[in-house]
């Protein structure tokens, strides 16, 4: 049976002892989309990334994820927090998903090797994280997701902690090893233009417990430019549209 | 408001450092020399019993002799051969238990009491026991050596893992690390600076039980050597074998010391503590 669908999410629920963190969930993502969400802190985003990454599990309802080619991973999750392993070199970190598979040390060379490139790690192949900036070692744990190869890509506010600068250069080099590769995204963040930028639809959730307030599709054609991007009034509008919807969630939990 | 002219700090380069500028291995060797120095001076002016604090010269006399024989290598092969073979017998297990009980939460709530139980048992208290289990021979030594070391190093261990950050493990696992990938990827790297800390400890204790244990049913070791010379007050004997055991414990911190070194390269601790003075 051909299914149009990458994620079906179907009612799902997740509760933390009496702590409701999801209610009824109900999204569908198309193969190759990339979807945002955004939504005030505390509202089970990361729950939701994390049942769909199979760390978790749903208290009621049930994920379906197709798996076109079960040679490759199904996902792979990008944590917001520094995620590299600090006692392995760059290159070692970036290998590491495919060294699991026991992909042979010359094959993963040559899949590494255009990574490192791309994403401006070549020359610090072999340093260690703790001789890497916060942005450098956020690269090597992109390139990391990106060398495993899989179907889906799972994210959770992965550039949160950088600056502005790094952020935008980050979120460029995201949208070129996408639109390359056109894997299906799940990105979640709390920065509406993050969301806007990178997404093709917008998800707006509800403070806790979360559930799906908006689905929002962005407009915007292909490749984007970040700075043109935000002179387009197509663009100022959704954000301001966006904004209201999480300031009414935002002020009943402060 | 008052009229006095504002103070002005000045903040200049540093004035360069000529007069002094001890090389830290040379403060190393400062303290344990003058500590001789000092000691040889205090029995030469007769102000120490020298029946029981012979010279440090007269010591270094006896510890030639005794090396010419050959007799001091002898017994320091046999110490250290025991404390080598009870360590590996005691750290392996040590260590794989550690892991285990680390990362499993089952294997730790059902172990633990165990453990806590047994290991504030000096473990000298054991001999014994084990003694009367293994016989007066070397295999008791080597036992007792291990049980000292096991206990060092499944703890340090299992603090070790625990210390691990969680999201390292949430990788592993998203990336479907099996469970032995887990623990030669994760767990093991994560928790060598704590097992590290867990093996300099492990010699230390293997030195002390390794003396004690040499008392009995041998005539072989530095052990030996200072429990014969208490029994006929053979005092600089009893010297040099103290001298030696202690020769053998820095040497094992010196050892252990370079191997974490080059094992810990990705810590920054590691590699800064070489380039500062």
């Amino acid at each position: 049976m051909r299914s149009d669908y990458k994620i079906a999410i179907r009612a799902v629920t997740r509760r933390f002892g009496a702590l409701a963190a999801l209610e009824r969930i109900d999204i569908a993502i198309a193969p190759g989309e990339f979807v945002c969400i955004v939504g005030p802190s505390g509202c089970g985003k990361t729950t939701l990334l994390r049942i769909l990454a199979g760390l978790e599990t749903p208290s009621t309802g049930e994920v379906a994820i197709v798996q076109q080619d079960p040679a490759r991973p199904l996902n792979t999750m990008i944590f917001q927090e520094s995620s590299i392993f600090p006692w392995m070199t760059v290159r070692q970190n970036v290998g590491y998903g495919l060294r699991l598979r026991g992909i042979g040390a010359a094959e993963r060379a040559r899949r590494i090797a255009p990574l490192l490139d791309l994403t401006g790690l070549a020359r610090f192949a072999d340093a260690f994280p703790y001789q890497l900036s916060g942005g450098m070692k956020q690269r090597v744990s992109v390139a990391r997701a990106f060398a495993n190869d899989p179907e889906l890509l799972l994210m959770d506010e992965p550039f949160a902690a950088l600056d502005e600068q790094n952020k935008a250069l980050l979120q460029e080099e995201l949208l070129r090893l996408w639109s390359a590769e056109r894997k299906t995204v799940v990105f979640i963040t709390h920065s509406i233009d993050e969301a806007l930028v990178l997404g093709d639809r917008v998800l707006v959730m509800t403070a806790r417990p979360g559930r799906i307030k908006a689905d929002i599709p962005v407009p915007f054609a292909r490749p984007r430019s970040v700075v043109e991007l935000k002179q387009h009034p197509d663009y100022v509008r959704l954000n301001h549209e966006i904004w209201k919807l999480l300031r009414d969630e935002v002020r009943p939990a402060a | 408001m008052s009229d006095r002219p504002p103070d002005i700090v000045l903040i200049r380069p540093a004035p360069a450092e000529t007069a002094l500028h001890l090389s830290p291995a040379l403060l190393a060797v400062a303290s344990p020399l003058l500590l001789l120095l000092g000691w040889e001076a205090v029995v030469r002016l007769a102000w120490l019993d020298a029946r029981f604090f012979p010279a440090p010269s007269d010591v270094l006399v006896a510890l030639w002799q005794m090396l010419l024989t050959g007799m001091l290598l002898q017994h320091t092969f046999w110490t250290l051969q025991r404390v080598l073979i009870g360590f590996v017998l005691g750290a392996v297990p040590g260590l794989l238990l550690g892991l285990v009980m680390g990362l499993s939460p089952w294997v730790r709530a059902f172990l633990k009491p165990a453990i806590a139980a047994i290991y504030p048992i000096p473990k000298v208290a054991l001999l014994p026991l084990i003694m009367m289990i293994f016989g007066l021979g070397e295999p008791s030594k080597w036992i007792i050596v291990a049980i000292a070391v096991f206990f060092q190093l499944l703890l340090s261990t299992i603090a070790g893992v625990l210390g691990i950050e969680r999201i390292y493990l949430d990788v592993a696992r998203n990336l479907h690390a099996t469970r032995l990938q887990a623990y030669a990827s994760v767990a093991l790297p994560g928790a060598l600076p704590s097992i590290f800390a867990g093996c300099q400890l492990g010699l230390g204790m293997a030195l002390i039980v390794v003396v004690i244990a040499e008392n009995f049913g041998t005539d072989a070791g530095l052990g030996y050597l200072v429990w014969r010379s208490w029994q006929v007050f053979e005092v600089t004997d009893m010297y040099v074998g103290l001298m030696m055991i202690a020769l053998l414990g820095y040497l094992f911190q010196l050892a252990m010391g370079r191997l974490e070194r080059r094992l810990l390269r990705w810590r920054p601790a590691a590699t800064a503590m070489k380039g500062t003075p």
